[in-house]
């Protein structure tokens, strides 16, 4: 994916250059980008080294397992059947409290680990309605503390660093929100699985 | 909004000194797992390296060869429409995809337009609460055996496309 994404913007810029005549300044930008790249990692490097530690320190205390505990009332309305049935709670509550941590590279397998277990013992190719659900609360990643973010704001000398928090919790809120709801409403029409 | 301000200036601090008393009063020596998972974080980062490189070179020469004012200019209209800046063009089109590809295009704006012009504070909000949709859904139904994903690609993506907008509505209150 990432290769083809490559290949295109290379292929595009090479061609729009040569009808614009551009070709001097893409030159340059080659050269300028690969720089960045380097200045964008070194960038990034304080702040995840700070944040993996941060975070395995949660972890191996137990904080973590306990705002797993913490979300299980909220979890049991948007996972109705898996809660009800007693099927992947614990996965589920892992993967959804790994997400609210911004812990991406952690979140993937936890989910991954959830819908197999709540595929357990079906005979069938369709995703079931809470299946989707987590799929699609993965997709609006809602993220207590955007450190990435914050971090490359303040690199750049931004004024405005961590007050993107607030509306970062209003906008992912309202889209878990909206997406969880069409999840039950469209759901429920097409059939309960 | 200064409630928000002051909110936002605490949230970091706290998460560090909670971690400080862990360490503090721990029965464990948490420190070592601190340095443990630190080192983790670290090579993460190190390791996004030829990715970000191959990403930076193509996003930039997009940007160099004049095809990314092209397009912006193109579609300016429709994203005055929906109240959208039409700078974040390439963040909207990357970021239902890949990771890193639109952390590439969010630095590229950033450096274009300021991180605390308009166009800057809907990227940030925007990269911060959405997620690589497209890459989520195939992803986290390959292990499993489910081929038919149902309506889990549409409604993902429309979260996302009402992400955007709403992005761009909340930082206007917000911060203008």
């Amino acid at each position: 994916m990432i290769g083809k994404c490559f290949s295109f913007l290379c292929i595009f810029s090479f061609i729009f250059a040569c009808l614009t005549g551009n070709m001097k300044a893409l030159s340059d930008g080659i050269l300028a980008g690969a720089s960045k790249s380097v200045e964008l990692v070194i960038s990034l490097v304080g702040i995840m080294t700070l944040w993996g530690g941060i975070m395995e320190v949660l972890k191996s205390s137990g904080i973590i397992s306990r705002l797993a505990r913490l979300l299980t009332p909220i979890l049991k309305l948007i996972f109705p059947r898996s809660f009800k049935d007693k099927k992947a709670t614990e996965e589920i509550t892992a993967c959804i409290s790994a997400n609210l941590l911004g812990l991406s590279n952690a979140t993937t397998p936890l989910a991954l680990n959830a819908i197999e277990k709540m595929n357990k013992g079906r005979n069938s190719d369709k995703a079931t309605n809470d299946m989707i659900t987590l799929a699609v609360l993965g997709c609006a990643s809602f993220n207590l503390i955007p450190t990435t973010v914050i971090a490359l704001r303040a690199i750049q000398g931004a004024s405005i660093t961590y007050e993107i928090i607030v509306p970062v919790w209003i906008c992912s809120g309202l889209c878990s929100l909206i997406g969880v709801i069409l999840c039950r409403l469209i759901g429920k029409f097409s059939g309960d699985y | 909004m200064e409630i928000i301000e002051k909110i936002s200036y605490f949230v970091l601090p706290c998460v560090v000194i909670f971690v400080g008393f862990i360490i503090f009063f721990g029965k464990r020596d948490y420190f070592s797992s601190f340095s443990s998972g630190a080192w983790n974080g670290a090579k993460a980062s190190v390791k996004l390296l030829p990715t970000m490189c191959a990403l930076i070179v193509g996003v930039s020469m997009f940007t160099a060869s004049g095809a990314s004012d092209f397009f912006t200019k193109l579609l300016s209209p429709v994203f005055d429409f929906i109240g959208v800046p039409s700078e974040i063009f390439s963040l909207i089109l990357t970021r239902p995809i890949s990771g890193s590809a639109s952390l590439a295009t969010f630095k590229e704006i950033l450096d274009a337009c300021g991180a605390d012009s308009f166009a800057g504070l809907c990227a940030s909000v925007i990269m911060a609460s959405s997620d690589t949709v497209i890459y989520v859904i195939c992803v986290y139904f390959s292990t499993s055996n489910i081929k038919k994903t149902r309506h889990a690609m549409p409604i993902a993506l429309f979260v996302s496309f009402f992400c955007v907008i709403l992005s761009c509505i909340v930082t206007r209150i917000i911060f203008e």
